[in-house]
């Protein structure tokens, strides 16, 4: 009857005695606690408080936010490989700080992405596969390991350490953490010592800071009580109600409404204090903008709705308005910085005629903006602002200096080092890192470009990560892994059934013509792994134990509570599987040097992995020290804020901001450079009108590996969409829901179209990563040669309306997200 | 038909509905059998037939709030003015939602001007047209729906909940 998705009208009860963990959110920077409870099938708590794990009255109705209410989808059935059948439930954790309680979409369903092999996560990769006469079949570690450390050594005797290239994760949370990000790196850079690496989400191996780095400022220096004592939050480059969810309403909203105000005169009480304001740096008018709106009503939100590629006018007409005012730290500037005049011939000379024309902002909403970053709120009294940005900003024309100009903005108003201040990444993705350094250069190599494309590369290892659609240009990034491994392909059916020596020879032989060998080491068959010989699973959070660190640098142990699917395991045992077995091959031929740089990899447990990992994070913002698994688990879902300073009485004793007593800064210049060619080509072309942008949604979360087993997610989002301007829907022809197709001379893509007002006319918004039509396809290859970064949000392209889709009509809605 | 198992009342319920579902009149592509086949879709209790108003009564905007299966269970009763996913009634266009947000339970507001239930805690929002599917929000299922019937004198029944209620472990409380 109704073609909505909704879950079970009840849920089981937890019983007394059901074992309980801790973790976090395998998902997004925020990292919000959870509680986990599990017990067996069969078995379920009374309904009476003293009959059930959570002490409430199950025979009543609870409460709003009562942060015990069990939602279907934060509940499953699993089977560990024993057979035992367990009941889960996942629960949002009222005791952590980060959410108290509240949890977002992704994280509130994570019950419905366990494993199990009667539910939609059944396709899970749970063996080795490998390739056979067109087929990927299923097969053992020891043959899948065995053929792979043999085609990399032959490669690696014959063409050296960057014939092996590799794009993996590099972050926290699911997927990541600290003790897979270590195992990594040891395999590819101390065992391999490849150039050829780079990151899941960019073609090298980079920061996608490196000049806050350089100017002396960590990623991550604030904490999320910082949003709360701020005078002015202001976010550059990201859509926090629907990406960084729970710090937004757990953090950002109370002080735009006053709730936050006690705690400002509590802990800041030598002066004055109001709600708080709100400055938003975004293309559209977000869902982001709407609610803050509608929280702290209008006149206390700014939204500067800028034009593509233009932040960092933007940013330095703010830093000059504010300086010609007189309103900048002198004292912060002359203790603490250097550089201030190179900075000032650039950022503080950008012409604000120019700045007006180039961002689309008019100037009075740029004096607004300047007073409530840096107008003293009394005599002698700063105001405290806090800057955050993300992707916008980040991923944004010219990487290197769009931070730089942001980083600019926060020193020369003093915003450092202080409560309710600071500069730094929102952040995507948890943060984990920590690995030997990158044997590489910077700006580092383009290894889609040069390894992939190019052919410099001729095996290509691929973890936690889905670059056939997600990379940039990733259309063309798709034809050369078609091409090259094709080439594999054919070796190994003329080989089959030969001995290994002969496969290997093969290989080889395919590799001396353009063959590319795939590995891709993943959770799920995604569409990288289409093309892989070698398809390595992995266990997810929750399949082992893992640690972390989110926005604030909360460092906490993601508890296992359940086993991995079939034969999968974590991927620091699967690098360890595959170096290991290299070191024997070179002890075999005796090269011991060689065999050398794979040893070191006979961990045991989780925690030892952990534990040596923490050479590669010293003096770093994760700087954990000699912190242990058993500290961390006493520490539950509020874990410990890094770096940790020292250890006492078995505690670790954390940092809840950088710089309050230490640092040293440095202004980096930042000059507007313009619009690549490959855009200026695009632009000059008619064929191409559209601007298109493109970013993430409340809904899902990346690449959507977990949504598509999401039923719920995948009802309300079968396919990307792409918001239009209802004058260019117009003139189109296009209706809600009609599916469209975006084009341009890298590549087309479909998405159904959504009307709504949100962008300027001629500016279009797809959703960046859905497996039903890759946004990405239409990126350019454009990366700022400083840093190696791509530019993933700005392309141009033409658009054409193919059809109707009847069904979608009638099942999707089409209210506008943006409205509060 | 208040004990029905869920895919009964998907095979022969929905054309009960106020006795106007001429054959054909449900579309064959959500049949019950493709809908129940789906294991995590179910509606498993023991729900009352409880009448919760008459057609005429829902005549003004923002509709009619009642409740159900009990009184602790707020639920607004909408006429939506256009065919709506599971509505019922002569213009199928009457359909019920459990009116606490399944998010976090904050008491759901409706605006015809945006046509959707908006919630003041965290701000998510449902589309009833669309059986409660939720526009944005950090709820983790769609907005529990109340399955209607119309009889042939205008009289509305609630005869179950799709989804779980906020605040329940089950939906019928014991």
């Amino acid at each position: 009857m109704s073609s909505i998705f909704h879950g079970a009208d009840r849920v089981p009860i937890p019983p007394r005695d059901a074992e309980q963990f801790t973790t976090v959110c395998s998902y997004c920077i925020v990292g919000c606690g959870y509680r986990v409870f599990k017990w067996p099938q069969g078995k379920e708590g009374g309904p009476l408080p003293a009959h059930n794990a959570l002490q409430v009255d199950f025979t009543k109705q609870q409460p709003a936010q009562s942060g015990t209410w069990i939602s279907p989808a934060m509940h499953s059935v699993v089977t560990d490989r024993d057979g035992a059948r367990s009941h889960v439930v996942v629960l949002p954790d009222v005791g952590c700080v980060v959410n108290r309680g509240n949890h977002s979409l992704r994280g509130g369903t994570h019950g419905s992405v366990l494993y199990a092999p009667d539910r939609p996560t059944a396709d899970r990769l749970s063996h080795p596969l490998l390739y056979r006469g067109g087929s990927q079949l299923p097969t053992t570690w020891q043959e899948a390991i065995e053929l792979g450390a043999h085609v990399i050594k032959a490669a690696l005797d014959k063409w050296g350490p960057d014939t092996v290239a590799m794009k993996c994760f590099d972050h926290g949370g699911g997927g990541g953490g600290f003790e897979n990000n270590w195992a990594v790196g040891k395999f590819f850079f101390t065992g391999i010592g490849t150039q050829m690496a780079s990151i899941h989400n960019r073609p090298a191996y980079n920061s996608e800071v490196f000049a806050s780095a350089d100017a002396g400022v960590a990623a991550l220096p604030s904490a999320y009580v910082d949003a709360e004592l701020a005078d002015t939050v202001m976010l550059i480059g990201a859509n926090s109600y629907e990406t960084q969810s729970i710090y937004f309403l757990e953090h950002m909203l109370p002080n735009l409404t006053g709730v936050s105000l006690s705690k400002k005169r509590q802990l800041l009480p030598h002066e004055p204090h109001t709600a708080g304001n709100m400055i938003i740096v975004d293309p559209r008018r977000t869902s982001t903008v709407a609610i803050a709106e509608a929280a702290a009503g209008k006149e206390h939100v700014l939204h500067l709705q800028i034009r593509n590629g233009t932040d960092m006018v933007l940013l330095n007409a703010l830093s000059r308005l504010i300086y010609e005012q007189g309103w900048q730290d002198q004292t912060f500037i002359q203790e603490r910085t250097s550089n201030f005049e190179a900075m000032q011939a650039t950022n503080l000379t950008q012409d604000l005629d120019e700045a007006i024309t180039l961002t689309g902002i008019p100037m009075g909403q740029m004096r607004q903006a300047a007073e409530w970053i840096a107008k003293p709120k009394a005599v002698a009294v700063r105001r405290r602002t806090l800057f955050l940005y993300e992707k916008g900003l980040i991923w944004g024309l010219k990487n290197y200096e769009n931070v730089a100009s942001v980083v600019d903005l926060a020193l020369l108003t003093g915003n450092l080092g202080k409560p309710g201040a600071g500069c730094g990444r929102l952040g995507g993705h948890q943060e984990g890192y920590s690995r030997p350094d990158y044997p590489g250069k910077r700006p580092p190599v383009n290894v889609d470009e040069v390894a992939i494309k190019g052919g410099a590369s001729k095996v290509f290892w691929v973890a936690g990560c889905n670059p056939a659609g997600g990379t940039l240009n990733a259309q063309q990034f798709r034809q050369a892994l078609a091409q090259r491994t094709a080439l594999v392909n054919q070796a190994l059916d003329r080989a089959s059934g030969g001995t290994m020596q002969e496969r290997v020879a093969a290989v080889i032989d395919a590799m001396e013509q353009g063959g590319l060998f795939l590995l891709v080491q993943d959770i799920y068959p995604i569409e990288t792994a289409k093309y892989a010989h070698v398809v390595l699973p992995a266990a997810q959070w929750g399949e082992m134990n893992l640690t972390s660190i989110n926005g604030e640098r909360r460092l906490r142990l993601y508890q296992k509570f359940m086993d991995p699917p079939g034969v999968a395991e974590p991927d620091w045992k699967i690098m360890a599987m595959m170096a290991q077995r290299l070191e024997r091959l070179y002890r075999d031929t005796g090269e011991q040097d060689r065999a050398a740089r794979f040893s070191g990899f006979n961990w045991h447990t989780d925690e030892d992995v952990f534990l040596a990992a923490a050479v590669g994070v010293k003096g770093a913002q994760e700087d954990y020290g000699e912190t242990t698994y058993t500290m961390l688990k006493a520490l539950g879902t509020n874990g410990v804020q890094t770096p940790v300073k020292r250890i006492e009485g078995g505690k670790p004793i954390g940092t809840v901001r950088l710089y309050e007593d230490s640092g040293r800064f440095r202004f980096i210049p930042a000059k507007w450079p313009g619009y690549p060619a490959p855009i200026q080509q695009l632009m000059k072309d008619q064929r191409y009108p559209f601007w298109v942008n493109n970013g993430r949604a409340n809904h899902g979360w990346q690449t959507l590996y977990d949504d598509l087993r999401k039923p719920y997610v995948m009802g309300r989002e079968p396919l990307p969409f792409v918001e239009i301007h209802p004058q260019d829907a117009m003139t189109l022809q296009i209706t809600q829901g009609d599916l469209v197709e975006l084009y341009n001379p890298y590549g087309s893509v479909t998405a159904m179209a959504v009307i709504v007002d949100s962008n300027r006319p001629g500016h279009v918004f797809m959703l960046f990563e859905h497996p039903k039509g890759w946004l990405n396809s239409l990126t350019t290859g454009y990366v700022d040669p400083a840093t190696t970064i791509p530019y993933y949000k700005g392309t141009k392209a033409g658009m054409r309306r193919i059809d109707t889709l009847p069904e979608w009509q009638q099942r999707l809605t089409f209210i506008p997200t943006n409205q509060g | 038909m208040s004990d029905l198992s869920r895919r009964t009342f998907l095979k022969t319920g929905a054309c009960a509905i106020g006795g106007l579902c001429a054959g054909g009149a449900l579309p064959e592509s959500v049949s019950g059998q493709q809908v129940a086949a789906h294991p995590t879709l179910s509606m498993t209790l023991p729900y009352p037939r409880l009448q919760l108003a008459t057609v005429p009564q829902l005549a003004r905007a923002g509709g009619l709030l009642v409740s159900y299966p009990d009184p602790a269970s707020p639920v607004r009763l909408l006429k939506l003015g256009k065919t709506a996913v599971n509505g019922v009634g002569p213009e199928r266009d009457i359909v019920a939602f459990s009116q606490l947000c399944s998010h976090m339970g904050g008491t759901l507001d409706f605006r015809p001007e945006t046509g959707a239930l908006h919630c003041p805690l965290h701000y998510a929002l449902f589309d009833p047209a669309k059986g409660g599917l939720t526009v944005i929000g950090q709820a983790t299922d769609n907005l529990p729906q109340i399955q209607l019937e119309v009889d042939p004198q205008g009289n509305i029944f609630a005869v179950g909940v799709l989804g779980l209620i906020y605040g329940r472990q089950a939906n019928i409380l014991g």
